[in-house]
């Protein structure tokens, strides 16, 4: 029976680990704010995973609270953060994060990896390009850079 | 018609009120009449005074036998009171264990208070009115009579109050007022610095006058002079109070005895510019004339003289603490009297008869007998009076001659001021102790108390050997002051420049007080020689009527004719010996002084035995040095490692500054890179 519980906990925690896991390369690495966003949900889904599992484990209640608690605040702080990078989007057009860094020490000199082209507000449409992030994989071009929408 | 008490507390109140209400209203309201409250005050205190000494010569010719002397005390409030302050075993006749800490503000009648006080408020009375005219046109007008009352009621509470912490207090209070009048021109670098020079000395003394009050208190449990009964009956015996003094064996005697009267006699010599801290009143001139005349030599420096008097019985139980205040004072007259024959500054030539006339009074104290003391005390009384006088003359010849003091750059001026001349006169034979003159009188007693211990006392030698040094004292006295008056007034007549056409005699609120200053110091010599009156008057005092102190008296007239056959003589010689030098051979003033020269003694005494210059070699550059270091060191080097700390957080965060890039994904990498630091932490 011990055995099952903990091969069951060791398998639930992997998964809560490669959830965790992918969140967080996503997170530092994708540079759309909705995709970081994404993968920042993606982070806590793995920790409640992980919390349940181990609720189970050992037979009780407190890791579902807490899980509860986590949506809870993942809701409230889906509507915030859907409703900041709005904002932010309405200003620039563009829903690139590198666009924002405003709080860096007034002396640094703005990080550019590549010139963005300028895009006016709205210009190309009421939808956001996604902006390229990351090593870019050999795919052919027309193709890939052609999204009608995210 | 006003008693005691009342007369008491005016004395001093009038002057303070005057002196409130002149540096309240003078800048804005008064100006140029800001002199009339001050001198309204003194006058008005004078008078106080005058009744005062009435009333205390009337109550001594009725006083009680069972007092020791006439004392009354007047107690107006208790500043301190502190129970139980010191466990002593002290010998207090009650035998009390603890003894409670009070101060009293309380102020005493006595003969010597009374004598104190007319001389003190008499004198700046005149002094007052002179500087009317001195000071007229200055812009610190009102400042200057602000200070004057300021200082007036100091002086009066230091000679009637009744207790030693108060004593000190007032003490300071007339060395403060010295120290801003002194300082008064105080955009005059020197006159800065004499003022600094004057406060620091003293500060000398006064130290020591403080390390002399706290040892009586743990010797004797009480600072008050006179005996208190409190609420419960319980007696505080007074160190100078009438139980002890009715009873000498309650004073303690031996080496604690005579470190009191050491320690008293510094604060007396800081005070009263005695040898080793005399330095300060030559340079104390650069104030104002009229407060040379007041402070500087009538009044403020006697206080030490007035202290030792009061201590009288303090110094008797001692026994040798008296031979310490003659030998002072002996040394110190002659080395001021010394030091005044070659100067040619004629206020700094009065400075140093000053210190050499208070060397003087000293001497009769250090006598140590009844009439030594009382000389003393005469010999203050009429020097307050001639050399007054003799200061405001000066003060009048340079306000004729624009400032100018140097008794070389100007003669001949006996036309131009002829009363300055006459009163000069008078105040140079008083000064010179020449026959009927009051200085010859009161310095003759001197020398008779002097002979008289050299005689009879118990240390005949050294008695001996000071008697001649104040002869010779008395000698270089009359030369050095006829000389001064010779130059002056004598000769053909010059004029420096600077007097413009300034040169005639000065305004009448000027020779006024000349002329009464010049007939106190005339007549009040022989007055009370003849009369006995002053003496006999101070024998009530307390201090001087005690137990101890009726032993000592062994006068007699054949010592005294001798005596004063002797002094008239050689100041009649020193007159004389300045007369040939300077008016029957002129040019061997000059030989002489070549002559002199060549043995270095010109130079010495000249050089004022270069006292100054081995007190800055000795303390002066020391601290200088100390102080540049220190300054240095906190320039340098405390500054530099407090710098280096405040520089610290500014580097380190300039280091970081470049990892504020603004980019959220370098922050959530830096989080990321922290969490695992933190794991790695907890696993190992």
């Amino acid at each position: 029976m011990m055995a099952y519980e903990l091969h069951l906990l060791t398998n639930y925690l992997i998964v809560g680990a490669l959830l965790f896991g992918i969140g967080l390369i996503g997170f530092l690495s994708r540079r759309n704010m909705i995709v970081m966003f994404l993968s920042a949900e993606m982070m806590l889904q793995g920790v409640s995973i992980s919390l349940v599992a181990w609720g189970r484990y050992f037979n009780d209640l407190d890791g579902q609270i807490l899980v509860i608690f986590i949506i809870t605040v993942a809701a409230c702080e889906a509507a915030l953060a859907l409703a900041l990078i709005l904002m932010l989007f309405q200003r620039r057009g563009n829903l690139d994060i590198a666009l924002w860094h405003d709080l860096r020490e007034s002396n640094q000199p703005p990080y550019v990896d590549r010139e963005l082209p300028e895009t006016p507000p709205y210009a190309s449409g009421p939808w956001p390009s996604l902006t390229p992030a990351g090593r870019r994989p050999d795919l052919p071009r027309e193709e890939t850079d052609y999204r009608s929408h995210v | 018609m006003f008693s005691i008490p009342i007369l008491l507390v005016l004395v001093p109140a009038l002057p303070l009120l005057a002196a409130l209400l002149t540096a309240a209203l003078g800048k804005k309201v008064l100006r140029e009449q800001s002199h009339w409250p001050v001198v309204a005050g003194i006058g008005l205190s004078l008078l106080a005074a005058l009744g005062l000494l009435a009333q205390v010569r009337a109550a001594v010719d009725h006083a009680d036998s069972g007092q020791v002397g006439y004392e009354q005390v007047v107690r107006l409030w208790t500043w301190a009171d502190v129970d139980g302050a010191l466990e002593s075993e002290s010998p207090q006749p009650i035998g009390i264990a603890t003894l409670d800490f009070t101060i009293e503000v309380a102020l005493r009648a006595d003969p010597l208070t009374a004598v104190m006080l007319v001389t003190v408020t008499l004198v700046s009375l005149l002094v007052a009115v002179y500087s009317i005219g001195y000071m007229h046109d200055d812009p610190g007008y009102w400042r200057f009579f602000a200070y004057i009352g300021l200082f007036v009621f100091s002086m009066t509470m230091l000679v009637s109050v009744s207790n030693f912490v108060m004593l000190y207090v007032f003490w300071e209070a007339v060395g403060l007022c010295s120290y801003l009048l002194i300082g008064f021109w105080f955009q005059k670098p020197a006159a800065a610095a004499a003022g600094k020079k004057a406060f620091l000395v003293n500060r000398i003394g006064d130290f020591g006058f403080a390390l002399g009050v706290f040892l009586i208190w743990t010797t004797y449990g009480t600072l008050s002079f006179h005996d208190t009964l409190d609420a419960t009956g319980l007696r505080t015996v007074g160190v100078l109070g009438q139980t002890r003094l009715a009873d000498p064996s309650l004073y303690v005697g031996g080496g604690v005895a005579t470190a009191i009267c050491l320690l008293l006699l510094l604060g007396a010599c800081g005070k009263s510019a005695q040898f080793p801290l005399h330095v300060w009143l030559p340079d104390a001139m650069e104030g104002p004339t009229p407060v040379s005349a007041l402070i500087h030599a009538a009044t403020m420096v006697t206080a030490g003289v007035y202290m030792i008097a009061r201590c009288t019985p303090l110094f008797h139980a001692s026994g040798e603490a008296f031979q310490a205040v003659a030998v002072v004072g002996g040394f110190t007259a002659l080395l001021a009297a010394a030091i005044a024959v070659t100067q040619t500054d004629l206020k700094r030539i009065l400075a140093y008869s000053t210190i050499s006339q208070l060397g003087y009074m000293f001497l009769g104290l250090g006598a140590g007998t009844l009439l030594g003391i009382t000389a003393g005390m005469f010999h203050l009384f009429t020097h307050a009076f001639f050399k007054a006088l003799l200061f405001l003359g000066a003060g009048s010849v340079m306000h004729a001659m624009g400032g100018v003091i140097d008794i070389r750059r100007f003669g001949g001026l006996r036309h131009r001021l002829p009363t300055t001349h006459w009163t000069f006169l008078i105040g140079c034979l008083a000064l010179a102790a020449f026959p009927g003159f009051s200085g010859f009188f009161s310095k003759d007693e001197i020398l008779v108390a002097l002979k008289e211990n050299s005689l009879y006392g118990p240390a005949p030698s050294l008695y001996g050997i000071l008697y001649l040094a104040a002869s010779l004292t008395a000698f270089l006295t009359a030369f050095y002051t006829f000389r001064a008056f010779i130059l002056t007034f004598y000769g053909p007549e010059r004029i420096p420049p600077e007097a413009g056409d300034h040169a005639h005699e000065s305004p009448r609120r000027m020779t006024v007080p000349l002329v009464v200053l010049a007939v106190f110091a005339a007549f009040v010599g022989a007055w009370f020689f003849f009369t006995h009156g002053f003496a006999e008057f101070l024998h009530h005092t307390p201090s001087l009527a005690y137990a101890g102190m009726a032993a000592a008296e062994t006068e007699t007239a054949a010592v005294h004719l001798k005596v004063m056959i002797l002094s008239a003589a050689i100041g009649l010689a020193g007159i004389g010996f300045a007369w040939l030098l300077y008016v029957a051979w002129p040019k061997t003033a000059d030989r002489l002084a070549a002559a002199m020269d060549a043995l270095g003694l010109y130079g010495l005494s000249h050089g004022k035995f270069f006292i100054d210059q081995v007190y800055d070699l000795l303390v002066v550059w020391p601290l200088v040095g100390l102080a540049r270091a220190s300054s240095w060191f906190d320039r340098r080097v405390i500054d530099t490692v407090v710098d280096c700390i405040g520089l610290a957080p500014r580097g380190i965060g300039a280091m970081l500054r470049s990892l504020q890039s603004g980019m959220v994904q370098f922050y959530a990498l830096a989080m990321v890179l922290g969490m695992l630091v933190l794991i790695v932490a907890l696993l190992v």
